[in-house]
């Protein structure tokens, strides 16, 4: 019993007052964590907080300052899901929409990033293009041009705006009829079809949309180590395999990242339909709490969402083993 | 190659040097050899399709600002004008005067200015800041602060608005104030006021800021922390080795080595705080501060009561969106050259 006692003690005293490097390590981290936590805790957490209260309330503005909240229970929730008459329908057809222009987005991104990566002459300047709607097509320059009818009349060659109104003049730049007979001996449905038509006669808004993605695929791509591409030519695999076999699988955590990225970037982006139509809720009536809740409604689907593409792709992503 | 059947013939030979006349294959069987195979006509081929779909989405991206900048010379003559379409016919300045004029174009640049460029730096250094505590140290609870991060980036924005318009309209630190003013007992009364309104001034894009919550700081703190984490350890290993502390190795290393990554989050967050139409709708009333999304309106002194009048303000309103990028597009033509070069080092893996 005295023996194991003493021997106990000894590496106590030892290691007593000296902060060991891990630990002051660790006491760093948390500081240079400390804005992020302390704004978390003092103002974000609190604005959650209000945000589902307030989702259960109905509020009064008192004439001297001040608020007051009168608790409703259900009834905000209840009146975005059944009284409203078009936010249920906006709701799943925005997400419709957001879900099919995703694998778009990721796909163009991860075509562009290719082709951006190859040397050829003038690369600098298309990647200055290519760039352009990431810095100077957002929030206020997106709100003007949405349903932006100079755009259309100068891109229509048929001139039929004599009276200038808002008619339907967006240029179709291919039709299902173009390119049917390219689908004509697969075995797919004419919803595919229409898909690449839409996609194809969208392409504006999908360029402006993924330029992020695009910038982190180029990442990627630079990170790829050229030996692996020059051990595959040497064994004489062709640029289309060497794409599928090495370039695919090497970015498949870019891809991964990408399409969680897209996912969060459309549907919390303020143009797209559902949430211009919380939006026109909150400012109808200066705001209004039902648009609190129909957002939180929102939120939750977001969430699902996420969760499911998360968990789809992440059993097909590839991590090569550093040593 | 063609060694053995004809050898070389000698032409002059000193005791130091030969001179001799190879033989070659006749120029056009080299031009033959060299661009009349599969491998190079496909190549070109390629090339080709590329160039042609390289220049045509640049045409896509770049024709709308095209069409706006021409259309903010016309008058609103040319709209009716079929015949007009991308050349005025009668090129005039008054757009542009009348929106300097009218729409506190000058007051909003200078307030949008002092506002983008304190977010863009404070944004810049604080995310640099969260994203290499993430990335270099372990301590307890950092995937969990790290999944809070995340978190900020998922809930879209309206869900916050009223909240914060709310939490800003009656500014309070958890209560204190509530407290010293006499909100909590009525007898123990300190202050005047139980909280203060910080909207209509800067303050609550500071105060978000500061703590790394406005606009898209999530993406920011991920971008960095991806960085930071392809910088090799030994790094900061041999200035702790010299007696650095980790502040003083974070200022004087590991900053200057991300200059290029963070001029790149600096045009992130400076440019989408110049634009943004967000929080300055919730934290700002018209009355208040003039900021950029004031100057997009249809000037007074513009008679739009003509023919073609929607397709006028249309343009007006457009001209008011060029005149709001025209500083931003100054501000890309320097940094794009850092945009791809800091994001290439980043080497960001997943």
């Amino acid at each position: 019993m005295n023996k194991t006692e003493t021997i106990k003690a000894a590496p106590v005293k030892k290691y007593k007052k000296v902060a060991s490097l891990d630990k002051k390590k660790a006491r760093a981290g948390w500081l240079f964590v400390l804005p992020f936590l302390l704004g978390f805790v003092i103002i974000y957490l609190p604005i959650v907080f209000d945000s589902i209260r307030y989702s259960f309330n109905k509020i009064i503005i008192l004439p001297g300052g001040g608020y007051m909240l009168e608790f409703v229970g259900w009834e905000n929730y209840q009146e975005a899901l059944f009284v409203d008459p078009s936010f249920v329908r906006t709701l799943t057809s925005g997400i419709q929409q957001l879900l099919l222009d995703i694998p778009a987005i990721v796909i163009f991104a991860l075509f562009m990033a290719v082709l951006l990566n190859q040397d050829m002459f003038g690369r600098a300047a298309f990647r200055a293009i290519f760039f352009v709607p990431v810095i100077l097509s957002t929030g206020l320059i997106a709100a003007i041009d949405e349903g932006n009818i100079m755009l259309d009349y100068m891109e229509d060659t048929s001139s039929s705006i004599e009276t200038g109104s808002n008619q339907n003049t967006v240029a179709e730049i291919i039709s299902v009829t173009d390119i049917g007979w390219l689908f004509n001996s697969m075995a797919v449905g004419t919803e595919l079809v229409e898909y690449v038509t839409s996609m194809i006669n969208n392409i504006y808004n999908v360029i402006n949309r993924s330029g992020v993605q695009m910038l982190i695929f180029l990442a990627g791509l630079q990170s790829i180590s050229p030996a692996i591409y020059e051990s595959c030519s040497i064994d004489g695999a062709s640029a289309w395999e060497t794409f599928w076999k090495i370039t695919i699988p090497m970015v498949s955590p870019m891809i991964l990242v990408n399409a969680i990225y897209t996912v969060i970037d459309s549907l919390t982006m303020s143009t797209n339909s559902v949430m211009s139509y919380i939006s026109n809720v909150y400012n109808q009536a200066g705001g209004n709490v039902v648009s609190t809740a129909m957002s939180w409604v929102y939120f939750l689907l977001v969430l699902i969402i996420i969760a499911a593409v998360a968990g789809l792709l992440s059993a097909f992503v590839f991590y090569q083993r550093r040593d | 190659m063609n060694a053995t059947r004809s050898s070389p013939k000698v032409l002059k030979e000193t005791k130091d040097s030969i001179r001799v006349d190879f033989q070659r294959t006749s120029k056009w069987t080299r031009f033959k050899l060299k661009y009349f195979n599969a491998a190079f006509l496909g190549h070109m081929v390629f090339v080709i399709f590329r160039t042609v779909l390289l220049i045509g989405i640049s045409y896509v991206i770049l024709y709308p600002f095209f069409s706006k900048i021409s259309s903010s010379f016309m008058s609103r003559e040319d709209f009716v004008d079929v015949t007009v379409k991308l050349i005025p016919k009668y090129p005039t300045l008054d757009t542009y005067k009348a929106i300097i004029r009218d729409n506190y174009y000058i007051e909003a640049l200078i307030n949008t200015t002092i506002l983008s460029v304190f977010c863009g730096l404070v944004q810049t250094f604080i995310c640099s800041l969260i994203g290499y505590g993430f990335a270099k140290f372990r301590f307890r609870g950092s995937g969990i602060i790290f999944l809070l991060v995340i978190f900020t980036m998922v809930v879209p924005h309206n869900t916050l608005q009223l909240s914060m318009f709310m939490k800003f309209r009656y500014f309070d630190v958890l209560g204190i104030l509530k407290f010293l003013g006499g909100g909590v007992i009525p007898s123990f009364k300190v202050l005047g006021f139980t909280s203060i309104n910080l909207n209509n001034s800067y303050w609550p894009l500071a105060l978000l800021s500061l703590s790394g919550l406005a606009f898209k700081n999530g993406l920011y703190i991920f971008m960095m922390r991806q960085f930071y984490r392809g910088v090799p350890d030994e790094l900061e290993e041999s200035a702790y080795i010299d007696g650095s502390d980790v502040f003083r190795t974070f200022l004087t290393i590991i900053i200057p080595l991300s200059v290029p990554m963070m001029i790149t989050l600096f045009l992130f967050a400076f440019s989408w705080q110049w634009t943004d139409d967000f929080y300055t709708n919730v934290f700002f009333t018209t009355e208040g501060l003039k900021l950029m999304p004031d100057v997009i309106a249809v000037p007074k002194s513009l008679d739009t009561d003509y023919a073609a009048q929607n397709l006028y303000v249309a343009a007006i309103r457009n001209t008011c969106g060029l005149m709001i990028l025209f500083p931003l597009i100054i501000v890309y033509l320097f940094c794009q050259r850092y945009l791809i070069q800091g994001i290439e080092r980043s080497g960001i893996t997943g």
